[in-house]
């Protein structure tokens, strides 16, 4: 099988020495993928494919394609990208130079909840990005995750924010990671 | 890979407590062999039809809770699910497969059964 | 426990939310082994969302006469 891990410009810079990592392309883009064997999922394969990824971003833009989007040769990886080159092309656009921050909060041990507080947060924090997008916390007990779309060496500044923001609010407790390829931003 | 933080606060465990069902929360095996392939799909499918079968179920007990259906439509509801019931056993063991082998797991969703 | 395996821990979550909640989705009638599983996971929870909505407002189809 034929893993994908990301939609990138063709013709672009060489491609490192990575996990056979080689270039599908189609038109002014080119599909990302290598050649696997099935893969049980765990956090130790989701970390090696992030890796590949984050290879692959240190020198072109791209978008990250989920995980797990495999197919069986390179001629229907050529026909998924093909079909969709000028939305991949697009939402690549919307990406370019940039990359993603990810901000987590948490009301501190037997404190309230503050819902409000991280909304507040967060309309701040949006701002002073790109983009921004909440994501699903599901049955989590975090108030907020959310993503942000910063320019590329960006992050450290963006944390700087974040660092401002639990100072002013004790109330809350923030994490935030990063950075990391443009996940949330990749589907239009 | 490292330094992947920029922000923490010292109460970091407040960030992790989620985890121990994060770790069971990933799916099985993605299996291309073409046996398991098609075990798997039937896994799927029964999931599904098992989900519709507890949805009905339920609309069907609230129903019954509700007042408004006859002795008969009672007892026929019932039976109904009773035969249901059996034939998911049946279903699910002409495939090998049982009741735990029907439970997927959506991640931040929880279990689906 | 080290620092980088202490980040790694702390930013699963963000990781799994990332790899797949997000990305794009290239795969989308693909009818073979894995990609479709995956795509089969995406729609389980459009399914069950729209499920639960459905059951609250009422809508789910009444019981057939047999029953």
């Amino acid at each position: 099988m034929i893993e994908v891990y990301a939609i990138a410009d063709h013709p672009g810079p060489p491609l490192p020495d990575v996990n056979g990592v080689r270039a599908v392309p189609a038109g002014r883009i080119a599909a990302l993928c290598a050649e696997v064997e099935q893969t049980e999922l765990s956090p130790a394969a989701l970390w090696a494919h992030e890796a590949v990824v984050e290879a692959l971003m240190e020198d072109r833009d791209l978008l990250p394609v989920r995980y797990g989007t495999r197919l069986p040769d390179e001629a229907q990886v050529l026909r998924a990208v093909a079909e969709r080159h000028d939305a991949l092309l697009a939402a690549l656009d919307g990406v370019r130079g940039a990359s993603e921050v990810s901000l987590r909060v948490v009301a501190p041990a037997d404190g309230p909840a503050p819902a409000e507080a991280a909304a507040r947060v967060h309309e701040q924090l949006a701002g002073q990005a790109r983009a921004a997008t909440v994501l699903d916390a599901g049955e989590s007990r975090d108030l907020l995750r959310a993503a942000y779309l910063v320019d590329r060496g960006g992050s450290a500044g963006f944390a700087e924010a974040v660092a401002t923001h639990q100072r002013a609010h004790p109330d809350l407790r923030l994490l935030c990671t990063g950075p990391w390829p443009p996940y949330s931003f990749a589907e239009r | 890979m490292t330094d992947r933080i920029l922000h923490a606060p010292p109460d970091l465990d407040l960030f992790t407590r989620d985890q121990p069902r994060l770790d069971d929360a990933f799916p099985r095996r993605i299996n291309a062999d073409p046996e398991t392939l098609e075990r798997g799909l039937a896994q799927l499918v029964l999931t599904i039809v098992e989900l519709l079968r507890q949805l009905m179920e339920r609309q069907a007990l609230r129903r019954i809770d509700g007042g408004t259906l006859s002795k008969e439509q009672v007892e026929r509801l019932g039976h109904t699910f009773m035969e249901l019931d059996k034939r998911m056993v049946e279903l699910r063991d002409s495939f090998g497969l049982d009741e735990e082998d029907l439970n997927l797991n959506l991640g931040p969703l929880g279990n689906l059964l | 426990m080290s620092t980088a395996v202490a980040d790694q821990e702390v930013a699963l979550i963000d990781l799994v939310d990332r790899l797949l909640g997000g990305g794009v989705v290239i795969a989308g009638d693909i009818t073979l082994a894995v990609a479709d599983v995956d795509l089969v996971y995406v729609q389980l929870r459009a399914l069950i969302s729209s499920v639960a909505t459905a059951e609250d407002k009422h809508l789910l189809p009444r019981m057939g006469s047999a029953l």
